[in-house]
């Protein structure tokens, strides 16, 4: 009896490592083999252009990465930033609307936001770029109506969003339009749970405690809301700075939408330079990292939805 | 509840036979893959297969089954290169050490074809197995990179000018300041080809691109990086300017000859212009991977090809300029349509036009990675 006790702790005790290990085994194989390759490649060098990188604590290709490409880190996080922030003006709404007012149809509606990413992503992309071709009927419109003029009013955004009064692709605002349209779901998803988990007789209670119902959202709904908002604005942000795919179609990857991810493109495709694409690539991931790291012990909560 | 029962039985399939069905087709698809080959030989039928990477616009389909019977051959002709640099990209790790791509033909820009030749990464032509190769015309029979055309022999020739929407554009563009003009600015895009977009700056600053070196070009890419700068450039272009030019996302854009045949077929707006001070001329090359097993039946593909006749159809079809003597004249005899492209110049270069045209120079290995950095740098990449 006694020894099959003791083989029942032993069990009990190695449980939980044999349960991580496909998950485990998984992020070996996945995940750190490949950072520890791209690592070992942002510190090799080439002798010359197409010859083997070799290995050799080649620094420089780090100051060089961030010398030479910090307007694109720069413009990556701000284009990325922007898209989170309005997908998050749209999708906090959306959200809020599916999870209390959706009754019956609450199914369908989320159904609906997500329908549209059934296509592939690159597609959706190009048909941005016919709805805002210049001489499209949006385009058309949005001119004959000043909407674009109006956006251009704006102090300090107006220009750096549309430098050009007569169109809108191959400027910021095509790149950040593209990138908010693409994340979208990412928002509302997680909002939409988090919402749909509050006991809306709380916002009875808030009442009977003499709030307004704008009062009842803000000291109710909202703080009980911000799990999902926290995680929909990583599943935004992430993804948005590292695409490259928006900058390249919408952006026509020009002098004003040109982020990180074309930089390393460029370099890996068309300069053979290896090590500094990897050396982008690793400083980059860095960045992100401390940055939600950041973010998490200023606004997370360790309720993850 | 009983309703939805009899639906799930009356769909046939449990999970267990799902899981089993689904095995079962595994196996098989596993199984052919593994045999596929064994059960060729051991039936004694099967020809053998010639594998071929090219560009899209470059083949008409009809014409491929032909090529292949002639030389008893299995032609798969593969439509996967977009770019040389992307191709490159790919196909660089395995032949740098010896490993099959599993292609027995590529067919590559000039600058490319310099590059893989330095790196030794191609084998020769089988000289025995293509006699036709005499029927390439004189003016592309010893390139700098590739003297006597050991290796590489010209698939299509075209040319590199301006295409632009007569609808757009009222006023007809003659020059490539007419293109860069602020009437178009940011509705007009250059082409991601470098040496296309360069050389033709160049020939209107008044410089020669087919002699320069590196140092040559320093004037035409302050000239890109300032018109960058102002905006006049809305970006730069890969095949997609097709697209953008037919959909009227663009006033104008640098453009290939064939293509913009193709596009005005559909879209008689769509004009294609040489600038006054000249185009550029190309040839996508026909070369096989040193890994190839099959240079001897690739080389007699190739040598189909170089014949006349069927060198005109193809013409015919895809109106780039044919590397191969005669076409013209066989295009006369097929009468129509295609005996009407014989007066195209765009198709069949009348001597004056051909004054116009102009080859980039190869650049060496180290030249050729500044000018990728200057470019790099000029576009604010």
């Amino acid at each position: 009896m006694a020894e099959r006790g003791d083989d029942g702790k032993k069990r009990a005790r190695f449980a939980p490592y044999l349960l991580l290990s496909p998950g485990s085994l998984w992020l070996i194989l996945f995940f750190v083999v490949p950072l520890w390759t791209l690592a070992r490649m942002a510190l090799s060098s080439k002798p010359s252009r197409f010859a083997d990188p070799t290995f050799d604590w080649h620094w420089s290709n780090i100051s060089d990465a961030f010398n030479r490409f910090g307007p694109q880190f720069y413009r990556s996080f701000e284009f990325a930033f922007f898209a989170t922030l309005f997908a998050l003006a749209i999708g906090y709404p959306l959200a809020y609307v599916i999870a209390t007012r959706g009754g019956r149809f609450k199914n369908l509606l989320l159904g609906l936001v997500v329908v549209p990413f059934f296509t592939t992503y690159l597609i959706r992309t190009f048909a941005w770029k016919t709805i805002l071709a210049d001489d499209g009927p949006f385009v058309s419109f949005v001119r004959w109506a000043h909407l674009i003029d109006l956006v251009r009013a704006v102090p300090l955004l107006g220009h750096w969003l549309l430098p050009s009064p007569d169109r809108i692709l191959a400027t910021p605002a095509a790149v950040i339009g593209g990138l908010t349209y693409n994340l979208l779901p990412f928002m509302v998803l997680p909002i939409y749970v988090a919402i749909e988990k509050i006991d809306l007789s709380l916002v009875d209670a808030a009442k009977d405690l003499y709030n307004n119902g704008w009062q009842a959202f803000r000291k109710v709904i909202f703080p009980l809301s911000i799990p999902g908002v926290f995680a929909g604005s990583l599943l935004t942000f992430i993804p948005a700075a590292g695409d490259y795919v928006n900058a390249y179609y919408l952006g026509l990857n020009n002098r004003s939408t040109q982020v990180i991810g074309s930089v390393v493109q460029n370099q890996y495709l068309n300069q053979n330079d290896y090590p500094l694409a990897a050396a982008i690539s690793f400083i980059f991931m860095v960045i992100v990292t401390i940055a939600v790291l950041i973010y998490a012990r200023s606004f997370g909560t360790e309720d993850l939805v | 509840m009983k309703r939805n029962g009899d639906e799930l039985h009356e769909s046939g399939l449990t999970r267990r036979e799902f899981f089993e069905a689904s095995a079962v087709l595994g196996l098989g698809a596993v199984a052919a893959t593994q045999l596929g080959p064994f059960a060729g030989r051991a039936f004694g039928a099967s020809k053998p297969t010639i594998k071929v990477s090219s560009w899209t616009a470059y083949m008409d389909k009809k014409l491929l089954k032909p090529s292949g019977d002639k030389i008893g051959a299995t032609v798969k002709y593969v439509e996967d290169i977009n770019s040389n640099e992307e191709w490159f990209a790919k196909a660089d790790p395995k032949l740098r050490r010896n490993q099959s791509i599993d292609r027995d033909g590529v067919v590559l820009t000039d600058w490319m074809i310099s590059r893989v030749l330095q790196l030794r990464y191609m084998q020769k032509l089988d000289a025995k197995s293509f006699p036709n190769k005499k029927n390439l015309l004189s003016a592309l029979r010893s390139p700098s990179f590739d003297k006597g055309r050991v290796y590489s022999v010209p698939w299509q020739t075209g040319i590199t000018g301006v295409a632009y929407n007569a609808k757009t554009v009222t006023k007809p563009i003659t020059t490539m300041d007419d293109f860069f003009s602020k009437d178009l600015k940011g509705q007009i895009t250059v082409l991601d080809e470098k040496r296309d977009t360069i050389g033709l700056i160049m020939l209107s600053l008044g410089q020669d691109p087919s002699t320069t070196d590196y140092a040559g070009t320093e004037k035409a890419f302050q000239k890109l990086e300032q018109l960058s700068a102002d905006g006049i450039i809305r970006g730069v272009n890969g095949n997609e300017y097709v697209n953008d030019l037919s959909q009227g996302h663009l006033a104008a854009c640098l453009a290939w000859s064939g293509d913009v045949a193709q596009i005005a077929r559909e879209n008689p707006d769509i004009k294609f212009v040489i600038p006054d001070s000249g185009g550029m001329l190309w040839a996508d090359n026909f070369t096989i991977p040193k890994t190839s097993k099959q240079a001897k039946l690739a080389s007699k593909w190739i040598n189909y090809w170089y014949d006349p006749k069927n060198a005109a159809r193809l013409t015919a079809s895809i109106q780039y300029i044919s590397p191969v003597n005669g076409v013209a004249d066989q295009l006369t005899k097929m009468g129509g349509d295609a005996a009407k492209l014989v007066d195209d110049p765009l198709v069949v270069p009348t001597p004056e036009m051909k004054q116009k045209l102009h080859i980039f120079n190869s650049l060496s290995e180290s030249d050729e990675a500044k000018f990728d950095a200057r470019w790099a740098k000029a576009l604010g990449q």
